[in-house]
């Protein structure tokens, strides 16, 4: 059993304020990197008291699931501001200018912080990158998300998928080649966030070719998920558009169930999506409840 | 042929309301704003304003009624003929609600894009009306406006989609449970509903005592939920049915289409302000190709009731000023489609609350010009015809 937090985790009441001050004109963009550090050096520690077995650092420069990547892309711009699925939060829309976009250079270093290890880095799935740009998603993963692993250093890369498990007319099979185009270079895990995997899941999500697969439960019921699923199986179980905080027995509960009556092996509990939507101090107590119930599960089974 | 300018609903609000609203020190800057826009705006009595920011201590509500005025003369100076204070004197549209709210708790910052921020809630018990929160402000700007007023009301469907729900729908339970989306929709069914009897319609009917002729159901939050678009309807409908006054709504950010045919059942709504610049092209040009960001309009125009259409033409998300050119352009694109430009209203995407000031007055007063162009154009053709 583990236990981690990939996606954007929320910015602090004191960043938040940087940034809003910064656009007004009221502060200097060094005060706020300034900010982000402490941010940062906060969340490490929330995440090491919370015993999580991989640290992030939560992409808090990140304006949206897409921007960096697009912003080091050539042939890729950002395109209209566009609802992030079902919430108040809003996203620039990828927008190619050419058929065969292509990473120019490297992520930015401020845009994947360095971190003890072990660590996991968040990146957009080469499917969610190429919704609506009119790139196939095989090209988007060969020609950029590629080159961005090749500069990344962590034991995981979750690569998140919001748009998936909701479109209608869609195979896991059409994820499997761009995903085994990115295979070779550290672990990685597809997550679809804030779904109902159940559809997938019958046409083999499962089989694809990375090492970890993410479900959220909160559109997803337990029985969905195939017995004996043999993959590393990232648990959505704190929802992370819920300002409700989870009840530590019934998560410790939820992954009994998943072990007795799945019998899934290999688990790790993660927010089902990305908890910046809840604010920081909130996020903070789930990211804390996570890692209490992860810490009891595995003493209980030594 | 006339056709008539509104404003969405916020302005940003000026440095030296938003200093002294959180205890910080005025600079020479801020009180150099006041004075440079009050004579810009032709503020009467900016003068005392100015006085009493260089005095120090300013009471915080006069300073909310002196920005109120100034936004006013802002938006009258540009040239708009329908008309509010751009929100100066309220948090923020949903904030605003729900402190004036029973049944709410803070929950913190969340971001709606980039560095952009709102505060958040959550529902803890049935909502009620601790007293409607719109009154004394629309009292003072029927007392100060020398154009009509159009009242921003923040819908009953979109603070229930902005809110975190802790008490209507189930707290437990729900981990693996899955496919439990029908409990979810009667949650935010009774929420929205609950919200529409006991809070917002007491509002307007308080306003509408007072005077109201025309109030805009602000419902941003309309299609963050697909399948929850009969409940946003329903929730409108339950605001307003039986009230003697015109009402909009104002939605923004969509897809539109998601929208059709459940609006079909709002009779109760006699304009629909909606923001489409955002989605437009920049170029200039009145045939369908031009203008993709309008392309859903022609749904719109088919609505049983007829309703006018508050065209959006101003994208709020960027400094760039539309032409006067663009937006001629894109409200003859729009009066070509529907045929009759009685049913077109000319407005900005949204409230231009992210914008400075300066941006703000230029991109009116050219959505002002464009809209004499597009009369001039459309006078020209009808006597050719």
């Amino acid at each position: 059993m583990q236990a981690f937090a990939p996606g954007i985790y929320p910015r602090s009441e004191q960043l938040v304020q940087a940034t809003r001050d910064l656009d007004r004109g009221r502060t200097s963009p060094e005060a706020v990197d300034e900010q982000v550090e402490r941010d940062l050096a906060e969340l490490l520690s929330v995440q090491q008291q919370a015993g999580l077995d991989l640290l992030s650092d939560g992409m808090l420069r990140w304006q949206d699931l897409f921007r960096p990547v697009l912003e080091a892309g050539e042939g890729l711009e950002t395109g209209a501001l566009t609802r992030f699925l079902d919430t108040n939060t809003f996203y620039r829309a990828p927008h190619a200018t050419t058929a065969t976009p292509k990473l120019a250079v490297p992520l930015e270093k401020r845009f994947v912080a360095s971190l003890p290890a072990p660590r996991l880095v968040t990146l957009p799935s080469p499917f969610a990158l190429s919704q609506g740009t009119g790139v196939p998603a095989l090209t988007i993963a060969e020609n950029v998300l590629r080159p961005a692993l090749a500069a990344i250093d962590a034991e995981l890369v979750v690569l998140a998928e919001p748009f998936f498990g909701r479109e209608e007319a869609t195979s896991p099979t059409e994820l499997a080649e761009p995903l085994a185009a990115l295979a070779g270079g550290p672990k990685l895990a597809l997550q679809l966030t804030f779904c109902d995997a159940r559809k997938p899941l019958e046409q083999g999500l499962g089989e694809l070719p990375v090492d970890a697969i993410g479900i959220d439960f909160y559109g997803t019921h337990l029985s969905d998920v195939p017995k004996g699923f043999d993959k590393l199986l990232l648990a959505g179980v704190i929802d992370a558009r819920s300002s409700t905080l989870e009840d530590p027995r019934e998560l410790a509960s939820f992954a009994d169930r998943l072990h007795n009556e799945r019998e899934v092996e290999k688990v790790a509990l993660v927010p089902n999506g990305d908890l910046q939507f809840v604010s920081e101090r909130i996020a903070r107590e789930k990211l804390l409840r996570l890692g209490k119930v992860k810490t009891a599960t595995v003493q209980a089974a030594a | 042929m006339k056709l008539l300018t509104h404003e969405i609903g916020s302005l940003a609000k000026p440095p030296w309301l938003v200093k002294t609203s959180a205890g910080s020190p005025l600079e020479e800057s801020d009180i150099e704003h006041a004075r440079r826009w009050g004579a810009k705006l032709g503020v009467d009595g900016h003068e005392e304003l100015v006085e009493t920011l260089e005095r120090g201590n300013p009471d915080k509500a006069e300073l909310g009624r002196w920005a109120s005025r100034y936004a006013l003369r802002l938006l009258e100076s540009a040239g708009i003929e329908v008309v509010y204070d751009g929100e100066q004197q309220r948090t923020e549209m949903y904030a605003w609600a729900v402190e004036h709210s029973n049944g709410f708790e803070p929950r913190g910052t969340v971001r709606s894009f980039d560095n952009k921020y709102y505060s958040k809630s959550a529902v803890t018990a049935e909502p009620s009306l601790r007293e409607p929160y719109h009154n004394d402000e629309f009292a003072f700007l029927q007392s100060v406006a020398n154009h009509d007023l159009k009242i921003p009301v923040t819908g009953a469907y979109t603070i229930a989609v902005w809110s975190y729900d802790e008490h209507f729908g189930p707290q437990s339970g729900r981990i693996g449970a899955g496919h439990g989306r029908s409990e979810e929709l009667a949650a935010r069914r009774e929420f929205a509903n609950d919200l529409a009897r006991n809070v917002i319609r007491p509002n307007l009917e308080s306003l509408i005592e007072l005077g109201a002729k025309w109030i805009q159901i602000d419902e941003p939050g309309a299609s963050t939920e697909a399948d929850e678009l009969d409940i946003f309807v329903e929730s409108f409908n339950e605001s307003v049915e039986g009230l003697d006054c015109f009402f909009s709504t104002h939605l923004c950010f969509s897809d539109y289409d998601l929208f059709f045919p459940a609006i079909e059942q709002m009779h109760g709504c006699k304009q629909f302000c909606v923001g489409f610049a955002n989605y437009d092209s920049r170029e200039l040009g009145t045939s369908g190709a031009d203008r993709p960001g309008y392309e859903v309009i022609s749904k719109f125009r088919d609505l049983p009731y007829e309703p006018i259409l508050g065209l959006g033409v101003l994208d709020i998300h960027t400094d760039f000023v539309e032409s006067p050119e663009l937006v001629r352009d894109r409200i003859l694109y729009a009066t070509e489609v529907f045929g009759d430009p009685e049913r077109i209203h000319v407005c900005p995407d949204c409230g231009l609350r992210t914008r400075s000031w300066e941006v703000a007055y230029e991109k009116l007063r050219n959505m002002v010009e464009g809209t004499k162009l597009a009369e001039q154009a459309l006078a020209t053709a009808g006597a050719t015809t």
